[in-house]
């Protein structure tokens, strides 16, 4: 059952455990079968739906035990685009920065098989996740479409076939993740037309997540993104975050979830500087549309560290229900 | 004319061969040793230097095969200059730590000549080192401290003299400042503004001193580099192609570096078409003073393709020169 306030959900990778990394390295040499791969991917998706719900967890994510990379997985399974050699994106990590190459065309249903695993594994809701068209775009190289825009326009069509298909398998919460929306300052608006083609009609809960950028060169115009729910970064800027969204009011149709622990650093957050940081979010959103979670997804992180951060937020938010008798 | 490699390249092989990537991994699971990896590091640098060679390149970097992000020998040559937070740079999918300041910026130095002295030591090829110009700086640092722009623009642009000043006797040629953070409007300060930090920047050089624009539009900030004494000014003309034009009508009072290969997307550009475009700068700005290059480093490519970049830069200069070899350090 999900609390009514001050909610807890996570971004959306989760750290691959070592025998699943073992595995896709093994099958992409050809030692082990498709079916051995999967049933590995089914093992450690189980494991991350019980860890949050051991924690306590209301609004849950799959883990994305199936993808290397959140742009390269939907390029590797739709036509138009190839792959490349790896490019890196920071420190040490690197991914395979898909080349648009033809008119992009989907595969609807894609991510419905890993989402219907992970939900039949709990009875908590557990969020269908996509990519946006705006960030596939400004994440690939381009040498088909004669502009960004046509690119983009063209994939929020495919990105919209996904999500109804992930409606029609009964997903009750859909997010899709802009990461790259606020690149570009002047292309805001092609962000926010697409998002609008990509959420058209659909009756989920529609959620996206946006990380790592210069959110006050596109605030406010960012609450104009046609989604339920914002999910913003805010820990790694120690919660600046807050003084740009207090310059304006919080629309009343929409939530936020607040990241509160860094996902890029092995120091693991204390209590009291999460709880600090979500009253201080507190003063500006009502518990009822708050939600709250890591800065982004926990793939870089180690398990244990992965963990240890879950676990704070959630004695976090735990005590802060208690302190302020919030449901 | 000549042609030069700008910045960053890719840290891992496009085929076999030594990686930074897969080292850094071996060493963090604990399968090599503090040498094995800083060796790797020495080996790929070495790679990078010897396609450069390769390709008749006049004037390289090291390919900045060290260094975390553009920051990276800033925060550790500069006390109280500190890695901090995940940043998008600019407009690319790639995030640097972005530094904070937590006091006032001391120099220490000692990385940056360690890291330039071995390049030098690596390759026949003249070697620059490409740094954070005083505005980008600017732009991408948190300020904690001084709360007070023009202090904390007057003591950036010492600490970087004193960088610049640490590179002497270590047989770096020359030093290039990369003002993305002017070319984005990431910074917008005045053009005299710009000629008296730059002024104070490059007087008395103890390197000979280039500016590179890049990602952005460089022409409104050419007259702020006018009366400068620079060895050479890198315009980007992947982003304004004009650009071209007007150092083929108007002339340059200093050599011109013009960043004609797209170091952002793969796709490769006709030597013939370039040949083209630039045949009549060359005529205005003599062989001498015309630089060749990507618009910004290679490191954003995958490795393959910014190869390939490399490559297509040594055949333009055959077909430009006649010959893969000019003069080398005539810079």
């Amino acid at each position: 059952m999900m609390h009514k306030t001050l909610r807890t959900t996570s971004v959306g990778s989760f750290p691959k455990p070592e025998s699943l990394q073992r595995m896709r390295v093994r099958y992409r040499r050809g030692d082990v079968s498709y079916e051995e791969l999967k049933a590995a991917e089914r093992e450690a998706t189980e494991r991350v739906i019980r860890l949050q719900e051991r924690l306590g967890y209301d609004l849950l994510v799959h883990g994305e035990m199936e993808r290397g990379d959140m742009v390269a997985y939907f390029a590797e399974h739709w036509q138009g685009f190839s792959e490349s050699l790896p490019v890196r994106s920071y420190g040490n990590r690197y991914y395979r920065k898909p080349i648009v190459e033809g008119p992009v065309q989907g595969n609807p249903g894609l991510t419905v098989e890993s989402w219907k695993l992970a939900q039949s594994f709990t009875q908590q809701p557990v969020k269908g996740m996509l990519t946006g068209p705006y960030t596939i775009c400004d994440w690939s190289f381009n040498v088909h479409y004669p502009d960004r825009r046509a690119l983009v326009l063209d994939l929020a069509r495919v990105v919209h076939e996904e999500a109804k298909a992930l409606e029609e398998a009964g997903a009750k919460f859909i997010q899709i993740d802009e990461p790259a929306i606020s690149t570009r300052p002047e292309e805001i608006d092609l962000a926010i037309e697409a998002m609008g083609i990509v959420t058209e009609g659909l009756t989920a809960h529609t959620i996206s997540h946006v990380c790592y950028g210069r959110f006050d060169l596109i605030y406010p115009a960012l609450l104009d993104l046609p989604v339920t729910q914002l999910d913003l970064e805010a820990a790694n800027g120690h919660f600046a975050l807050l003084e740009l969204l207090s310059r304006y009011p919080w629309p009343q149709d929409k939530e936020l979830a607040l990241g509160v622990v860094d996902v890029h650093s092995h120091r693991v957050e204390s209590v009291d500087e999460v709880k600090a940081g979500i009253r201080r979010a507190l003063e500006l959103i009502p518990p009822e549309r708050l939600y709250v979670d890591p800065d982004c997804g926990l793939k870089t992180r180690t398990w244990e560290e992965a963990e240890a951060k879950l676990t704070v937020i959630a004695e976090a938010v735990q005590q802060l229900r208690d302190e302020e008798g919030l449901s | 004319m000549k042609t030069c490699l700008v910045g960053s390249y890719p840290k891992i092989p496009a085929g076999s061969g030594p990686s930074v990537r897969t080292a850094i991994q071996r060493f963090e699971a604990g399968d090599i040793s503090p040498r094995a990896l800083h060796e790797t590091y020495r080996d790929v640098t070495r790679r990078v230097l010897a396609l450069a060679e390769a390709h008749a390149v006049d004037l390289t970097t090291d390919g900045q095969i060290r260094w975390n992000d553009l920051m990276d020998p800033l925060t550790r040559d500069v006390d109280n200059f500190r890695a901090a937070g995940l940043l998008r740079l600019f407009d690319n999918n790639f995030y640097y730590r972005h530094p904070v300041i937590t006091g006032r910026l001391q120099f220490q130095g000692g990385t940056l000549a360690y890291w330039a002295r071995e390049a030098v030591s690596l390759t026949s090829v003249p070697v620059m080192v490409a740094l954070p110009g005083p505005y980008t700086v600017l732009a991408l640092a948190e300020d904690q401290s001084y709360h007070h722009r023009d202090r904390l623009l007057a003591d950036i642009v010492e600490v970087l003299r004193l960088e610049a000043e640490s590179l002497v006797n270590t047989g770096v040629r020359e030093v290039q400042w990369d003002e993305p953070g002017l070319a984005t409007h990431s910074a917008t300060p005045s053009l005299e503004e710009v000629a008296s930090v730059y002024g104070d920047l490059t007087q008395n050089p103890p390197v000979p001193m280039s500016v590179a624009l890049y990602w952005g539009s460089s022409s409104p900030w050419l007259r702020a580099f006018e009366g400068l004494t620079l060895n050479r000014l890198s315009v980007d003309v992947v982003h304004e192609p004009p650009l071209l034009r007007y150092f083929a009508e108007h002339g340059a009072p200093y050599p011109v570096g013009f960043g004609v290969l797209n170091a952002r997307e793969v796709r490769l550009e006709s030597v013939d078409e370039l040949t083209r475009q630039l045949e009549p700068v060359i005529r205005r700005l003599g062989e001498d003073a015309v630089l060749v290059h990507p618009n910004s480093g290679l490191e954003l490519l995958p490795p393959d393709r910014a190869e390939a970049k490399v490559a297509l830069l040594g055949q333009l200069k055959v077909t430009l020169s006649g010959s893969p070899h000019s003069e080398r350090g005539g810079n």
